[in-house]
């Protein structure tokens, strides 16, 4: 395939009188890490939305895999390979940690014990096999996290959109998150990481970063790049990075 | 806990075929609407209990296999068997342009909408001439209540066949996924429309392959009698009682609701109602989840010990 695995371009919506995105574009190739940075409010949660078919944009065009996808249902887009996780975890709490994962894998498995077996890999690839059979309302913030990423990799996608993984988690887990995104990427699976803060990870995982602020993009490069914008450091970080964060 | 339950199952399941050659007149009649009943409650449970869509109006579903299954036997001189199974086919025909627009509103809006859409149906079902319109249609008699029940038990255990598939397959899955969080359901590849559509369906043909029996048990029908309020609501609270969106939820709801209800009714004939009214609330106030998922909860507690 040639292109861009997706292109977002000059995408726009609005709720009301507030641009939740104006004017946005941006581009995510195969088996990339693109960390998506901005303050709370920047519109990141809005641009998973849009992208994942939750909601519609006002305008522009979105492309995944050289198809445009605009206006497509979620399960469709969810079918066609991008999948996504959400900022408040929201399980199927009365349903197994099993039975969670079941549900995308029933996309690409003919048969419910097929799906269940391969959640059960999954479950286990995402180090909750010891909870597999608990309902997932009885599950810790930190695992109903995984959980969440759990589900996603059920559907085998080429695109994970991460919204806000390394919130609420303890300084290791948020290494373990970081590895686990990085295997992925391994794997050949692009991911978009929405990430309010924790600056030490986005530079040391991401191969890319784009950092919107009020809706806008106010920048995209490299790590490198990023650090010095003076735009981002003036409207985002508000000092100079140190090495530590 | 499981091999007693089956075990328990299967008992009453033979004691419902044999009921006929022990029972008549008024014990045959309880039977039979205790076994109506369940049916309806396994069929609203379908979209209530799994997919989540609380239903106030699965009885016009009922009303319209009954009327369907009247015409035919009346005005086409069908055999009532076969004009009971069009009653089914022609509910689960109504249902589903009815699903495709309804089951876009959701938690009380779909419950006021089902309501609405009942009456809607009700409405439109008696003012075909042909159904006589309010003064209701005459059914020719001699069909029996024999007949008439073993359809009954028949469609009402196929409906528990139905649950008990449902509850294993892939199909019960995608249910109970849309019924905890329908958006995040669809982002996770599950087509919704197509899964609610589906569940609504079933939950309308059982209500209306039950309606032709039902028509054949009155043999004379009117809108009141099978647009019945009092056996949609009875049929819920079987199935809340018993438990929402389990196997044996709506047959032990059921057995227990009827079975008190006669008690309390042979005791205090004048204020059984209020005794059973107060009954079920304290009830639900001990066991909100309803009767089965609290044993259930019970013998996995005390395995755990």
């Amino acid at each position: 395939m040639k292109g861009p695995l997706l292109a977002v371009d000059r995408v726009s919506l609005a709720f009301g009188g507030v641009q939740a995105l104006n004017d946005v574009s941006l581009e995510v190739r195969n088996g990339e890490i693109l960390a998506l940075i901005g303050p709370n409010g920047a519109g990141k949660t809005t641009l998973f939305n849009v992208v994942s078919g939750v909601l519609r944009p006002n305008a522009g065009q979105i492309r995944f895999a050289g198809r445009s996808i605009v206006g497509w249902a979620p399960q469709r887009i969810a079918r066609a390979g991008v999948a996504r996780t959400y900022q408040v975890v929201r399980p199927f709490g009365r349903l197994s940690v099993v039975d969670n994962v079941a549900v995308g894998a029933l996309v690409h498995a003919r048969t419910i014990g097929r799906a269940r077996s391969d959640a059960r890999d999954i479950v286990t690839f995402v180090g909750l096999a010891s909870y597999a059979d608990r309902p997932a309302a009885s599950l810790t913030l930190t695992q109903r996290k995984r959980l969440e990423v759990a589900r996603a990799l059920a559907l085998r996608p080429k695109l994970l959109l991460l919204d806000e993984v390394m919130a609420g988690l303890t300084p290791t887990e948020m290494d373990g998150m970081a590895e686990f995104v990085l295997r992925l990427s391994e794997r050949g699976i692009a991911a978009v990481a929405g990430i309010e803060h924790v600056m030490r990870l986005v530079m040391r995982i991401s191969h890319r970063i784009v950092v919107l602020d009020a809706g806008r993009r106010i920048a995209d490069g490299d790590p490198a790049t990023i650090q010095a914008d003076p735009a981002v450091i003036e409207a985002y970080l508000g000092a100079p990075l140190g090495p530590g964060d | 806990m499981k091999r007693g339950a089956s075990a328990l199952a299967a008992l009453a399941v033979v004691l419902l075929i044999l009921a006929p050659l022990r029972l008549n007149g008024y014990a045959m009649d309880l039977t039979y609407i205790t076994v109506l009943s369940i049916g309806l409650a396994y069929g609203w449970n379908i979209i209530s209990g799994y997919a989540g869509y609380f239903s106030f109006g699965q009885i016009a579903f009922f009303g319209v296999g009954a009327y369907a299954t009247a015409l035919l036997v009346a005005d086409a001189q069908w055999f009532w068997l076969p004009a009971a199974v069009a009653g089914g086919a022609a509910a689960c025909a109504l249902a589903v342009p009815l699903g495709y627009v309804m089951l876009r509103l959701r938690g009380p809006f779909f419950a006021m909408g089902m309501f609405g859409m009942a009456q809607m149906v009700r409405v439109l079902v008696t003012s075909i001439p042909a159904t006589g319109s309010g003064a209701g249609l005459f059914l020719p008699p001699g069909s029996g209540i024999t007949g008439v029940y073993y359809w009954t038990l028949a469609v009402s255990l196929g409906a528990l066949a139905l649950t008990m598939w449902i509850e294993r397959s892939a199909f019960g899955l995608r249910l109970r996924a849309l019924r905890e969080d329908e958006q995040v359901a669809a982002t996770l590849g599950v087509e919704t429309t197509r899964a609610k559509i589906t569940a609504f369906g079933l939950s309308a043909l059982i209500p209306g392959l039950l309606g032709g029996g039902y028509a054949m048990f009155l043999t004379y029908i009117e809108p009141d009698a099978v647009f019945s309020s009092r056996l949609d609501l009875q049929s819920i609270v079987m199935a809340i009682l018993g438990g929402l969106g389990t196997v044996w939820g709506p047959l032990v709801g059921g057995l227990v609701m009827t079975q008190v209800s006669e008690v309390l009714w042979a005791r205090f004939p004048e204020i059984y109602l209020m005794i059973f009214g107060g009954l079920l609330v304290g009830l639900l106030i001990v066991l909100p989840r309803g009767i089965v998922p609290a044993i259930a909860a019970r013998f996995a507690h005390r395995r755990g010990q």
